[in-house]
């Protein structure tokens, strides 16, 4: 059956999982943004943790996506909550890391004026240190965004759902069409998040 | 003359190289631990009987990845089911009549693929439509049949082979008039266990003789349509390596008859519940059973 | 009448500023702090500010001591112009002058109008250059700004660290010249830190010399130009 053929008659379906498959990524990469800025932020400020903090959130990064789906099967059992989780733990060094540089890279002298007229601690973050590094950033919210669509489809080994599950069915019975009706929608998500937030990157980058 | 010598003692490693194949088999098997158990158990068989070696290919895939893999020579043997290959491989309505299934399979698989079923070990393993006990008490559920009334307010979940199979979740869906609340979540089989057990889904499929149905106090409902077909588990081979190798159709007929279903499911026990290492599993039993 | 500044007993030792430094600024009164580079002079305007903290002495601010207000309360009253200037380069002209305004919430239209004043007081043509942006302007033009916005809130101490010193020698002229003009009609506080002796004997009302982390001269322009002093005579060679 060719795959336009397959698309035509499952419909429902494809806009289900792309649907489950949206909702994985964009859940997950928001709480990682919702934990990772205000962790950058913080490893800012104490220079002691970034060591600790960057380092433990690239060991994460360098576990196998199905080797950490199984571990943290037994804490959030089987699922969309263990797929949310592991989805987490991915996006959220490419946040953190870029919030750190991005905050780090601010001109000192820009800084030095700030503190120098009374800037309070919250008001140079709010005023000065996020707009500056809002592009840094942003491009790591992209990066997160776009390797979270490619492990939410292994999200589909443990029952999370999303386009991964048309992909398993297919190699399970050696279904081409199965496999390449999971992977292009995906592959198209991956690059349509990527523009899109590269846009919006590029509009929030400062030129000095 | 060191010439001479020199080329045919190449010709000689040569010879040797092309026996060395010849005398090596490969054993597969499909992505769940029976499976994977009946695969080691033959593939020690044949080393004790023969002076084959044989390479396993444990856990490779479902029942479509290891027919592509035997019948492009990838690998020589692996353990296949009657009703499992009359249905999907074959693509036949099921019958009820297990002697006629293999009949059919055997003189097909002869002629289409150059690969012959031979000894059945003695047991079935069929699809297991597998509930919770207490649902199964509170619902009064005995048979698939019952379960078509609880289903529209259920959750189903299944490995992506059954989800798909011809003999699989949309002919079951069709023969008992299951309409469950939301299409079927799909996992990994082994992962469908623990799904049902946290309540994340409420049916599943699993095989009838899994260990684990008794240890996690799961009930199996009755076939009462006869919609699935007999599934006799039995080796199937390669014909070049039968002809190759005159000791192996010995051995393999040796098991023949030697497993019930009981017996299946205590193996699966050791293996699934027990968790003990499959090598000596198979090993303990061949030592007890055909010394 | 107490000065507006007074800086008793000041030491910095992890800077090499080992001795007691101690002066104080009058109202209208600029105070140039002249030293080589290493003398320790910008360490001494940071502990004025508490951007350094002081091991030893005291600073006064309006006869209050710094040490007893918040470090970003003292700050607000106290203008801070810096060498590399700092301006916001995501704010416009305007939103950097206002800055402080902003902190200390004014009204808006306030702040408009002050940021206007400010403008104009530095030479900049309020409806040409608010809206700008700081990569908008040449070096002379933002140090300007960064003048405007160091007197937006009206402070009564001015803090400046070299703050002409990435110019060119023309602008700069102009823009120290103006400066003291603006500084005399405003009768602000100021202490000047720089290494140029020509600056400092123009925008001086009393020069400091610091050497080897020590105050080893205090006095008027013209006592500098009669002074015997090593390191006052080594400066005035370089004229």
């Amino acid at each position: 059956m060719n795959l336009f053929g397959f698309y035509a008659a499952n419909v429902r379906e494809l806009l289900q999982l792309t649907g489950q498959h949206v909702l994985l990524v964009a859940a997950s990469t928001g709480t990682a943004v919702l934990i990772g800025v205000p962790l950058g932020v913080l490893v800012s400020r104490t220079p002691s943790l970034r060591g600790a903090v960057l380092g433990l959130a690239n060991v994460f990064q360098t576990i196998p996506s199905l080797a950490l789906f199984g571990f943290l099967i037994p804490l959030f059992g089987i699922g969309f909550w263990t797929a949310i989780a592991a989805l987490i733990v991915y996006a959220l060094l490419p946040v953190v890391r870029n919030t750190y540089v991005g905050i780090v890279g601010v001109d000192p002298a820009v800084r030095e004026a700030g503190v120098g007229m009374g800037m309070t601690d919250g008001e140079l973050l709010r005023l000065v240190e996020l707009p500056l590094a809002a592009g840094v950033i942003m491009a790591g919210i992209r990066v997160a965004t776009v390797v979270g669509v490619g492990i939410a489809t292994i999200a589909a080994a443990i029952g999370a759902g999303g386009l991964g599950e048309y992909i398993f069915r297919g190699v399970s019975n050696v279904n081409y069409t199965l496999i390449l009706a999971g992977a292009l929608p995906a592959a198209l998500l991956a690059l349509l998040a990527d523009a899109l937030l590269g846009a919006a990157e590029r509009r929030l980058v400062w030129r000095r | 003359m060191t010439g001479c010598r020199s080329r045919l003692a190449l010709a000689g490693w040569l010879a040797l190289a092309a026996c060395g194949r010849s005398d090596r088999l490969v054993v597969g098997s499909k992505n769940f631990s029976e499976s994977d158990l009946l695969a080691e158990l033959v593939a020690q068989q044949i080393e004790r009987r023969t002076n084959l070696s044989v390479e396993r290919r444990l856990h490779l895939g479902g029942t479509f990845v290891c027919h592509e893999a035997i019948t492009s020579d990838k690998i020589d043997l692996y353990i296949e089911y009657t009703g499992t290959a009359y249905t999907n491989i074959l693509r036949h309505s099921p019958i009820a009549d297990p002697d006629s299934v293999y009949r059919v399979v055997a003189a097909e698989y002869a002629e289409q693929f150059r690969l012959a079923w031979t000894a059945p070990f003695g047991f079935e393993n069929t699809f297991a439509i597998l509930v919770r006990r207490a649902d199964a008490e509170r619902y009064g559920l005995r048979t698939i049949s019952d379960v078509a009334r609880v289903a529209p307010r259920w959750r189903a979940g299944f490995g992506y082979e059954f989800l798909d199979r011809a003999d699989g979740f949309p002919g079951l869906a069709r023969a008992y008039g299951l309409r469950f609340a939301a299409p079927p979540a799909g996992m990994d089989l082994g992962l469908t266990y623990r799904a049902l057990v946290e309540g994340k889904v409420d049916l599943i499929a699993g095989n009838s003789t899994d260990g684990l149905i008794a240890a996690l106090e799961l009930v199996a409902l009755e076939d009462d349509r006869r919609y699935f077909p007999p599934y006799q588990a039995a080796p199937v081979v390669r014909m070049a390596a039968l002809e190759r190798h005159p000791m192996l159709a010995q051995a393999l007929a040796e098991l023949g008859g030697k497993i019930s279903d009981d017996g299946m499911r205590r193996l699966n026990a050791l293996a699934d519940v027990e968790r003990r290492d499959i090598g000596a599993i198979a090993s303990e039993w061949l030592a007890s059973n055909l010394p | 009448m107490t000065p507006v500044l007074e800086v008793r007993g000041l030491t910095f030792p992890g800077r090499g500023l080992n001795h007691e430094l101690s002066f104080s600024v009058g109202a209208g009164e600029t105070l140039v702090l002249l030293g080589r580079s290493g003398s320790g002079k910008t360490t001494a305007l940071k502990l004025i500010n508490r951007l350094l903290e002081p091991v030893t002495g005291a600073v006064f601010v309006d006869g209050e001591p710094a040490a007893g207000m918040e470090a970003t309360r003292l700050r607000r009253r106290i203008g801070y112009v810096i060498q590399e200037i700092g301006l916001f380069p995501h704010f416009t002209v305007e939103r950097n002058v206002g800055l402080v305004p902003l902190l200390e919430a004014w009204p808006s239209e306030r702040i408009g109008g002050r940021v206007r004043e400010m403008l104009a007081l530095v030479g900049l043509d309020p409806p040409a250059f608010a809206a700008r942006y700081p990569h908008e302007l040449s070096g002379g033009q933002r140090q300007r700004v960064g003048v405007a916005r160091a007197l937006a809130a009206d402070p009564p101490l001015l803090l400046l660290d070299e703050p002409f010193g990435a110019l060119d020698p023309v602008t700069r002229a102009e823009l120290q010249r103006e400066f003291r003009a603006l500084t005399e009609r405003l009768r602000k506080a100021v202490v000047f830190v720089t290494h140029d002796v020509r600056e400092g004997l123009l925008l001086g009302s009393r020069i400091g010399v610091l050497a080897g982390g020590r105050l080893v001269f205090l006095g008027t322009p013209d006592e500098f130009r009669r002074s015997d002093h090593l390191e006052c005579r080594a400066f005035l060679e370089a004229l």
